[in-house]
């Protein structure tokens, strides 16, 4: 497979790791609490004689056996978001609480956001900020068919968000997207060192700026769906050693394997507190590819 | 309906809560307790609820949720609105059974008796709420908005009878 073979040094079970990709997604998806509750829920898709399955390290999530879980009822009502299980990781590390400010730097279309707002029970300022004008409709729909009162949608580039303060801020960052190959193929043979490196600017330059906007004892929790340290541990040890204040938080969810991020890589040095990001591969969980940095402001 | 003091000139101006709760509680008897902590805003014709007496100093595309419009000659609740806050519902509320919620989700209009005003009503199915349903003389018309409607070949199997709730 096109662009993996560089993983195999740091890809534990690098077969096993092939083979994943090379498998299709399973279906899975989001209980809104926002509008019904997980037992509410599951007796319904019961009734409806839907197969599910519940996540063991979520209790909002679940894989269920439906072609288009879209056309559900229960997503028509919102009590549901079709949404890829490794993605619910973020929004848990970035744990925000009822009340909060919190930022969504890079929103569309807006899984995370809805996820976020129905952890702060709808309370508190969420902003949903992402500037690709085609990707804020859907950004909006979501968020109205999940019943999201807390959100407020902006525009801006990241980089250059108005001056604000904020207690939590989500770096969702644009990526190549090598984890969603088992959704879309054709990430794999669009991918090169050049786009890596291109986007690894964007991506610093929007983690400073989070460095910026976040209150002092406050979490920037930045994301990507991609394999390449470039995009991953080369941004966070990048911004980590400019902006002093920051320190790195220790990542881990019970009941979801890992790997640890990588202190090295090519020869180039990142430091050993990268080992405190979490890198999850597909084998691991039967999931999409993912990596997690947890940033810490003194 | 006062003016607030917005930096980035917003189009959102704060409304009365006290009026838009009351019609809610009005029209549905929706105790105002449901909407403890949550402000309501007037842009253009709508009224957005949004979770903060304040509008925060950014340039916002949108705050908060559509919850009512204005345009026509009754304020109409959004479906997204009853959604949220109907299931608070006491009155001018209707049951559907499996084969007319089938209708109301594909956007039909169907005849039934219903002990409800004329009007906008809140409608459910097994103890959730689908929606807004327009309701004139025996009539009940659905206001789901087109891209949340299910059409004929898979909403025969997203119902199912039974009683969750
Ligand atoms: C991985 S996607 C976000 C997915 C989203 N968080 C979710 O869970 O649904 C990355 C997003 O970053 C946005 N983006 C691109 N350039 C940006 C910039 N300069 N500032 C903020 N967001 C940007 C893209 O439009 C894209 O929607």
């Amino acid at each position: 497979m096109e662009g993996l073979e560089r993983y195999r040094g740091i890809v534990q079970d690098f077969e096993r790791f092939v083979e994943a990709m090379a498998a299709p997604l399973p279906v899975t998806a989001r209980i809104n609490t926002l509008k019904t509750d997980r037992d509410g829920l599951f007796c319904r898709l019961k009734e409806a004689k839907v197969a599910f399955w519940p996540f063991s390290w979520y209790p909002f999530g679940f894989s269920l056996d439906v072609e288009k879980p879209g056309n559900l009822i229960e997503n028509l009502m919102g009590h549901i978001h079709v949404q890829e299980e490794i993605s619910m990781a973020s929004p848990i590390i970035l744990a925000p609480k009822p009340g909060e400010r919190v930022l969504d730097m890079c929103a569309a279309p807006g899984s995370k956001t809805t996820q976020i707002a129905s952890i702060m029970e709808n309370r508190g300022l969420l902003v949903a900020n992402d500037p690709a004008n085609n990707r804020v409709a859907s950004l909006r729909s979501n968020c109205e068919r999940a019943g999201a009162i807390n959100v407020v949608v902006t525009r801006y580039d990241g980089r250059r968000f108005p001056s604000s303060k904020f207690d939590r801020i989500l770096v969702d960052a644009p990526c190549t997207g090598q984890g969603m190959a088992r959704k879309d193929f054709s990430v794999l043979g669009r991918w090169s060192l050049k786009r890596s490196l291109g986007l690894q600017r964007l991506q610093r330059g929007l983690l400073e700026r989070a460095t910026d906007l976040v209150k002092p004892g406050g979490t920037v929790v930045y994301s990507t769906c991609t394999f390449a340290p470039e995009e991953n541990e080369a941004v966070v040890s990048w911004v980590a050693e400019r902006v002093p204040q920051i320190g790195i938080g220790k990542v881990s969810i019970p009941g979801l394997e890992s790997s640890p991020g990588l202190a090295e890589w090519n020869g180039h040095i990142f430091g050993d507190e990268m080992k405190e990001c979490v890198r999850y591969y597909p084998h691991q969980n039967d999931t999409g590819g993912f990596f997690v940095a947890k940033l810490i402001k003194e | 309906m006062s003016q607030s003091s917005l930096k980035n000139r917003s189009p959102f101006s704060l409304l009365d809560r006290a009026a838009v709760v009351e019609l809610m509680e009005s029209r549905f008897g929706i105790p105002p307790a449901a909407f403890e902590n949550v402000s309501f805003y007037r842009r253009g014709r709508n009224v957005w609820a949004f979770s903060l007496p304040e509008i925060p100093n950014l340039r916002c595309e949108s705050v908060g949720l559509r919850f009512i419009s204005v345009r026509g000659r009754v304020p109409k609740p959004t479906t997204y609105a009853l959604q949220l806050f109907g299931r608070f519902a006491t009155k001018n509320s209707i049951a559907l059974s499996t084969d007319q919620a089938e209708k109301f989700i594909a956007g039909e209009g169907q005849r039934l008796d219903a002990e409800v005003e004329d009007g906008y009503v809140v409608v459910s199915y097994r103890g959730d709420v689908l929606g807004c349903g327009l309701y004139t003389r025996g009539e009940l018309a659905s206001q789901l908005p087109k891209e949340r409607r299910i059409m004929n070949e898979v909403r025969k199997n997203c119902l199912s009878d039974g009683d969750c709730r």
